[in-house]
C-alpha cells in the first residue's frame, strides 16, 4: 500500500465515520476492527496489534 | 506589551491621471490588470517579457501590509526568475527544505521536501508578502515603458463587450473611464470584478479557526516548518511556527470549538499563549508582537476563469486553504500560464481559444490544489469528530509506527501537471522516463556551450519567452530540418529556439554529468517541445520537423 493509498483509506474511513454519527463512532470502529481481524486471518498478529493499540492507555509504574 | 512595526518601510505612491479625452483615458489599452498584488504584478511582468504593455490598477498607495503569503515554492521561484525578479527573493528569503511535527512533547515526523543537487533553486523560501510584492514591483519599475501602474485607483464599474471593456475608475486625483481590449482580474479574495460580473465562488468553507500572530524575536533556530499538535503549552490546540527574514516569526494556532473569535485576537489573550509557546520551545529572548489576525480555511473556486474579455487569476478566481502554502504560489502559476497566452492573442499570432485553455488548465490545477489543500486542512483543522479522533490515533502511533507518518506530512505545494490539457501532443510516445506532456520541465545541470565560453548552467536556462525545442543528439548538432523551424516560425512572428543537447560533445548544451539523458528518457534524435511557461507540450523519438511544427500550430490554433 502506497502513501497515497493509505491516504485514500484514511480519508474514506473518516468521512464514513462522520456520516455514521458521533454516537455510533465506537461501534463503527468495532465493526471495522472485526472485519479487519477476519481479513488478516492471523491470530498472533491480531493479538499483537491489540496490545500495540492499547499501549497509549497503559499506566506507567 | 508594546506592538512594534514590521522591519520594512513601504514607499507610498500618489494617484495620477493619464491624459484624458471626454473623461476617458485618451489611449485605448490592450490589457488592463486590476489588482497589484503578487499575481497582478506577475502578469504585468510576464506580458512585458513578451513586449506587451499593460496598465496596472492598484487600490492602495503601496505594497501590502500585514501577514499574508509567507512561503514561495521552487516552482514559483522558477517563474520569478524568468520575470527578472529572482535576486531579491534569494537575497532576502530564508530557504528551507523540511520540517518537524510534534505530538505533545515527542517528535513524530521529520519530513523533507524533494531536493537534490540537480536543483538550481531551493524547495521553498520564506519571506513576507510585502517583500514578495516589493521585489516584483522593483522589476516592474525597470519596465516602466511597458508597465503603467495607477496607484490609489479603484474600479467603480465595468461595461463588458465582445471586443473589450470599459472600466470606470476612481482615484483621489479624479475619476475617468478606461477602454481596454482585455481585463485581468487579480483583485483578490473579495474581488470587485467578480461581484460586478455577478460571479460567485463555489465550494467548502471550514469551521476551524486559526489565530495568526507575527512577532519579532531574535533566534538562531534553523528555518523549517514546525507543527505542534496538542502541545503542553496550549493543550488541545495545533500550533504552526515559521521563521521569516529580519527576525519576524509567524505563529498560527488553532482555536478550540466554541472559543469566541473576537476575544481570541485581543492582545491580552494572545500574548500568554505566545509566551507559553516560546517557553516550551526554549526561546528565552525578548519578543514583541507585530500583527494579529483570524483565519478560516476556504476551498472555493469559480468554475471558469475566462469570462469573455475578463480573465480571473489568483484569489479572485479561487481560495485555497493556507495549509500547504498554495495561495500565492497557485496565483503565481496562474499568472505564468496566462501571460504568454494573452500576449500571443494580443499580438494576433494565436486564436482566442488559447485563453480558454488558460481556464481549462488552471481550473484543473485548482481542483488538484483543493484536493491536497483539503487533505491538509482535514488534518490541521479536523472538520468532524471522526477526523479529530483518527488524527489523535495517528499522532499517538506515529512515534513507534513509521508507516502512518505520511498522514502527518503537510503535503506542501508542488508543480501541477496539466495531464488532460488540450494543448498536449498525442500520447503513446514510447518514453520510459522524463516529463510527460503537460508536466513542468524538471531541472538538471548541463554545460551551456552557446554564446562564448562553456559555462555551468541548468536545463531551464535554455528556455525563454518563446517555444523551445530541445533536440537531443550524440554531438549536440541539430538536424537542418529542425533548425529551419526557427526561421519558419519567425516569419509568423512566433519566437522559437531549437537548442541542441549533446551526450558526448555539445554545440548548444552538453550533458556533462550524464544525468540528463536518462532523466528525460532521451536518446539521440529525441525531441521535447517546451511551452513559454516551461511546461512540456509534446515529445517524440525522432520526429519529422513537420510533426513538431504541427504541435506548435495546434497550440496557436487552440
Amino acid at each position: 500500500m502506497t502513501d497515497a493509498d493509505l491516504d485514500i483509506v484514511y480519508t474514506t474511513l473518516c468521512h464514513t465515520m462522520t456520516q455514521a454519527g458521533e454516537a455510533n463512532g465506537p461501534l463503527f470502529l468495532a465493526r471495522f476492527a472485526l472485519l479487519a481481524i477476519e481479513r488478516m486471518g492471523d491470530r498472533d498478529g491480531a493479538l499483537r496489534l491489540i496490545g500495540e493499540a492499547a499501549e497509549a492507555f497503559r499506566t506507567v509504574g | 506589551m508594546e506592538f512594534k512595526p514590521y522591519p520594512f518601510e513601504a514607499k507610498h505612491y500618489d494617484a495620477r491621471l493619464p491624459a484624458l479625452e471626454n473623461g476617458a483615458d485618451a489611449q485605448r489599452h490592450a490589457v488592463t490588470i486590476v489588482g497589484g498584488g503578487p499575481v497582478g504584478l506577475s502578469v504585468a511582468l510576464g506580458l512585458a517579457r513578451h513586449g506587451i504593455p499593460s496598465v496596472l490598477i492598484e487600490a492602495d498607495s503601496s505594497v501590502c501590509h500585514g501577514s499574508r503569503a509567507i512561503c514561495i515554492s521552487r516552482r514559483s521561484l522558477e517563474i520569478i526568475e524568468r520575470l527578472g525578479a529572482l535576486d531579491g527573493f534569494l537575497r532576502t528569503g530564508l530557504p528551507w527544505s523540511g520540517g518537524r511535527s510534534y505530538y505533545r512533547d515527542a517528535e513524530v515526523l521529520h519530513f523533507t521536501m524533494p531536493h537534490d543537487d540537480n536543483q538550481k533553486l531551493p524547495p521553498m523560501v520564506n519571506l513576507a508578502q510585502y517583500h514578495i510584492e516589493q521585489f516584483l514591483l522593483d522589476a516592474a519599475e525597470r519596465h516602466a515603458e511597458l508597465i503603467d501602474i495607477r496607484w490609489q485607483t479603484r474600479v467603480a464599474g465595468i461595461e463588458h463587450r465582445a471586443d473589450g471593456a470599459t472600466l470606470h475608475l476612481t482615484s483621489p486625483a479624479g475619476d475617468y473611464a478606461l477602454h481596454t481590449g482585455w481585463v485581468v482580474a487579480s483583485d483578490g479574495g473579495r474581488s470587485t470584478l467578480r461581484d460586478a460580473l455577478g460571479l460567485k465562488l463555489q465550494g467548502t468553507s471550514y469551521e476551524g479557526r486559526y489565530v495568526i500572530v507575527d512577532i519579532l524575536l531574535r533566534s538562531d533556530r534553523p528555518t523549517e516548518r514546525l507543527a505542534y499538535f496538542d502541545p503542553p503549552c496550549n493543550p488541545g490546540s495545533t500550533v504552526l511556527v515559521h521563521k521569516q527574514p529580519d527576525d519576524v516569526w509567524r505563529i498560527d494556532y488553532q482555536l478550540r470549538d466554541g472559543e469566541d473569535g473576537e476575544a481570541a485576537v485581543r492582545p491580552e489573550n494572545v500574548m500568554p499563549r505566545v509566551q507559553a509557546l516560546l517557553d516550551m520551545m526554549g526561546e528565552r529572548g525578548p519578543w514583541s508582537p507585530v500583527w494579529i489576525t483570524l483565519y478560516k480555511a476556504n476551498a472555493l473556486t469559480l468554475d471558469r476563469y475566462r469570462h469573455g474579455r475578463v480573465l480571473f487569476a489568483g484569489d479572485a478566481a479561487h481560495l485555497v486553504p493556507i495549509f500547504g502554502v498554495r495561495g500565492a504560489n497557485s496565483g503565481i502559476d496562474d499568472a505564468d500560464n496566462l501571460a504568454w497566452k494573452l500576449a500571443f492573442v494580443v499580438r494576433g499570432v494565436a486564436s482566442e481559444g488559447l485563453l480558454d485553455t488558460y481556464s481549462d488548465e488552471r481550473v484543473f490545477a485548482t481542483h488538484e490544489n483543493l484536493a491536497y489543500g483539503t487533505k491538509s486542512t482535514e488534518f490541521m483543522a479536523p472538520p468532524s469528530f471522526a477526523f479529530d479522533l483518527m488524527r489523535t490515533a495517528v499522532l499517538g502511533l506515529a512515534g513507534t509506527h513509521p508507516a502512518v507518518r505520511s498522514l502527518i506530512n503537510p503535503r506542501q505545494t508542488s508543480a501541477i501537471t496539466y495531464a488532460e490539457s488540450p494543448l498536449n501532443g498525442a500520447g503513446a510516445d514510447g518514453f520510459d522516463a522524463g516529463p510527460v506532456p503537460g508536466a513542468v520541465l524538471p531541472d538538471c545541470p548541463v554545460e551551456i556551450v552557446t554564446g562564448g565560453a562553456p559555462r555551468a548552467g541548468h536545463l531551464t536556462d535554455l528556455t525563454g519567452p518563446r517555444f523551445t525545442v530541445l533536440a537531443f543528439s550524440e554531438d549536440g548538432s541539430v538536424p537542418a530540418g529542425l533548425a529551419a523551424l526557427e526561421e519558419a516560425f519567425a516569419r509568423r512572428e512566433v519566437a522559437l529556439r531549437v537548442a541542441g543537447i549533446g551526450r558526448s560533445s555539445g554545440r548548444g548544451a552538453l550533458d556533462r554529468t550524464g544525468r540528463l539523458f536518462p532523466m528525460y528518457g532521451a536518446r539521440p534524435r529525441t525531441v521535447y517541445l517546451v511551452r513559454p511557461d516551461g511546461h512540456v507540450a509534446a515529445r517524440w523519438h525522432g520526429p519529422a520537423p513537420a510533426e513538431v511544427a504541427a504541435a506548435i500550430d495546434r497550440i496557436l490554433q487552440a
